[in-house]
């Protein structure tokens, strides 16, 4: 009896999953149809426009990325998803904003021109300060939130910790609001980093703009990310971490101080998403309470993509989400303000075939 | 036991004490549709508004609210009653707007409404109003359908969006000499109607319209819309929509490939605000308004604004003067319909619903408000100005 039992739960299984990719492939074939449709029968867009689409893609993709390892680090080590996370961007963009606003007020004469200001007297400590505050902020709120909101909570089940991570972010969304007021406040780069400057490129005899803000985002956060792989899989602590992944206990047990570890993640993870917050100040120009809602949730949805819990798994999906989103609207021929159903269409098709993300690893018994 | 029946005499008491106060001396005009407002000596009347007073577009509510206020201890003052405005936060949306309607029509003393700002908040609100018998004058609900449904109580002295468009159009295509042009918009009930107006009008004129875009409002980023608006190489771009998305979208123009083209916005970008958030990048944006030059009442006005507030009228939103405007003709139409007897004030709802869409010749500082039957008061049109070294000037 039982084995029959078996052979036709196998069956079922069996059945659903070719279900799936049936599925999958479909709406796989159909997106393919609409896409040729679009590219090789209306030729709507020059190949200059497409690169435009992509370039937006790749620089929105590489914050997106740097956003999505935050939440890959910490469910990888906690198994939870922290939802605070894109607000501790927001206060990195803060901490970036201040320090432009401070900077720029701050008198630097030289001899040649007696108005300059600090910001645009020396551009390159600028934006380095710019980025030591904004990490440094972005990692000491991810190091009390953890301490604060979720450390107490260590022991219960994992629906308490997401709701309370859901209470941090309207928190210090809200925390945010009441002190830097809601409007949204332009942030003003140095010279050299205007965001309308750029290189220029040649596609089809029309010219593409590459902005300095782009390149520098998107070669800052492959240096960071390349720095954290580096990071996780080199170092001392980064064993840790990994040990701490793959089993608290035992790490414990083999003298790893999980507290500790656990704490240094949400560091980690904060300095990183501070890094994009202050990049999408200086890519983007505005900034107010709300900057890293919609980021945040984005990055979420790319970390999910990749795998989540797989470092390079949330590299690929936040590239490929930022990709998605500049590409897919046109590739398909719709709207633009349906941008986000074609990311989250591409999400579901991704876990209709492989349910554990595109770089994800089946979870054991013990991780759910 | 002694307990309730000493609570159940209390409430006898006091049914007792307002049914005989209202069969003594209650007016005629009170027994119509909607019967009276009953405002007691020491209360104040009601009059509402309701905008967004916080997220991204709180600067709107936080400027009408604020002219408003200054219109109550203008005009505030109804045969010695004073007048008070409810000021409610809707956020601009439709769930918002029919729960602040719901929650203003439950005070008995709240007789009319200056609002509500946005035209998505305000479709919303109607039916409830139209029930409750209170009449609106919103100094910025724009949307054109607004005043199609055949609604009694719903009144404007703002420009409707049909009447901005068609303007914008004209001046596109005649004085701008554009023959291509593209469209963006927000996906709200007023940038998505302002933009279809002005896209019918444009090619009825004899145009080419390119594009159609709409992006999400909100976002920080919208390089790929343009790009995809770039690419149909249009000499013109005009976007629907607030001053949110629309400084976004003329700080990324030049990235995306739309150097040298005009950008024309509508109502909604209209401000000092705007300024501050695109800076060098708004040289040359147009845009449309209802802001009257200077005479000596504006002036006044904007003292008394300045005095309030620390702030500029006008910095903050293009309805600073409407608002102003929008109450004060309210508060004229309480005036003429209210009743005194004694220590009571009586406000026929019926009636004043009449008064407000009978409206003739009210002489306001943004100009004169006289009601048609559909409820469209404004008997001015918008002005266009463009960005010119930093601040807006009336353009040619």
């Amino acid at each position: 009896m039982e084995k029959t039992n078996s052979t036709s739960a196998q069956n079922k299984l069996r059945v659903e999953r070719s279900l799936r990719v049936f599925a999958g492939v479909v709406i796989g074939v159909f997106l393919l149809w609409r896409m040729y449709n679009v590219l090789a029968v209306e030729q709507n867009f020059g190949a200059d426009t497409w690169v435009r689409f992509g370039l937006s893609g790749l620089i929105l993709g590489g914050m997106y990325a740097l956003i999505a390892i935050g939440y890959t680090l910490v469910y990888g080590i906690m198994f939870m998803i922290n939802f605070a996370h894109g607000e501790v961007m927001m206060l990195g963009a803060f901490g970036g904003f201040f320090t432009f606003e401070a900077l720029r007020f701050l008198p630097a004469p030289s001899a040649t021109n007696p108005g300059l200001n600090f910001l645009n007297a020396h551009p390159f400590i600028s934006i380095g300060l710019a980025f030591a505050v904004g990490i440094f902020i972005s990692a000491v709120s991810g190091y009390f939130l953890e301490k604060i909101a979720y450390r107490p909570l260590r022991k219960a089940p994992r629906l308490i910790l997401l709701i309370t991570a859901i209470g941090a972010s309207i928190f210090l969304q809200n925390f945010a609001m009441l002190m830097f007021g809601p409007q949204r406040k332009n942030v003003i780069n140095p010279d050299i980093l205007d965001r309308s400057a750029g290189w220029t490129l040649i596609v089809s005899d029309k010219a593409v703009l590459i902005p300095y803000t782009g390149i520098f985002s998107l070669a800052l956060s492959a240096f960071l990310m390349i720095g954290l792989y580096v990071l996780v899989q080199r170092t001392k602590l980064g064993r840790a971490m990994r040990s701490v992944a793959q089993d608290k206990n035992t790490a414990a047990l083999m003298g790893v101080d999980v507290d500790d570890v656990i704490s240094k993640t949400f560091i980690i993870s904060g300095a990183l998403a501070g890094a994009a917050g202050v990049m999408w100040g200086i890519h983007m120009g505005l900034v107010n309470h709300y900057t890293g809602f919609l980021p945040g949730i984005k990055a979420f949805t790319a970390a999910v993509m990749g795998g989540i819990g797989n470092i390079p798994g949330a590299m690929l999906g936040g590239m490929a989400l930022g990709v998605i989103e500049a590409i897919g609207p046109a590739a398909l021929g719709i709207d633009f303000q349906l941008k986000d159903v074609i990311a989250f269409s591409i999400l579901v098709l991704v876990l209709i075939v492989r349910p554990s993300g595109i770089l994800g690893e089946k979870l054991s018994e013990e991780k759910l | 036991m002694k307990r309730i029946l000493l609570f159940t005499v209390l409430v006898l008491a006091l049914l007792l004490a307002a049914c005989g106060q209202a069969a003594a001396t209650e007016p005629e005009a009170c027994k119509a549709e909607f019967g009276c407002a009953v405002i007691k000596k020491g209360e104040t009347i009601k009059v509402g508004y309701s905008g967004p007073m916080t997220g991204d577009y709180s600067q709107f509510g936080i400027d009408m609210s604020n002219a408003m206020k200054i219109a109550v201890t203008d005009f505030g003052d109804v045969q010695g009653w004073k007048v008070e405005m409810a000021i409610e936060d809707d956020g601009g949306g439709a769930e918002g707007g029919a729960a602040v309607a719901n929650k203003l029509v439950s005070d008995p003393t709240f007789v009319a409404m200056a609002g509500h700002a946005f035209s998505g908040a305000t479709a919303a609100a109607i039916p409830i109003y139209e029930k409750a018998g209170i009449p609106m004058m919103s100094p910025s609900a724009t949307n054109p359908d607004l005043t199609t449904k055949g609604s009694k109580v719903f009144n404007r002295n703002a420009f409707t969006d049909t009447e901005q468009g068609i303007g914008a159009a004209k001046y596109i295509f005649e004085k701008l000499g554009v023959k291509k042009l593209a469209l963006m918009h927000d996906g709200s009930d007023y940038g998505q109607g302002l933009a279809k107006v002005v896209e019918e009008n444009f090619a009825a004129m004899g145009g080419e319209v390119v594009a159609f875009e709409a992006v999400t409002p909100g976002e920080s980023d919208y390089s790929a819309p343009l790009a995809a608006v770039a690419s149909k190489e249009p000499q013109a771009l005009y976007f629907g929509g607030y001053n949110a998305e629309a400084s976004v979208l003329v700080n990324q123009m030049e990235q995306a490939g739309l150097s040298g083209v005009i950008f024309f916005g509508g109502d909604g970008i209209y401000g000092k605000d705007f300024l501050a958030k695109v800076g060098a990048n708004g040289e040359g944006v147009y845009s449309a308004t209802l802001v009257p030059p200077g005479t000596d009442p504006i002036l006044k006005f904007n003292q008394a604004y300045l005095d309030a507030t620390g702030t500029e009228a006008g910095v903050l939103s293009a309805y600073t003067w409407n608002s102003y405007d929008a109450v004060g003709a309210l508060i004229k139409a309480i005036n003429s319909v209210a009743i005194a007897q004694g220590d009571v004030l009586y406000i026929p709802r019926g009636a004043l619903v009449s008064a407000v869409r009978a409206m003739k010749d009210y002489q306001g500082i943004a100009g004169v408000i006289t009601c048609k039957d559909n409820g469209e008061c404004n008997a001015s049109g918008p002005v266009f100005y463009i960005v010119k070294d930093g601040d807006w000037a009336p353009a040619e």
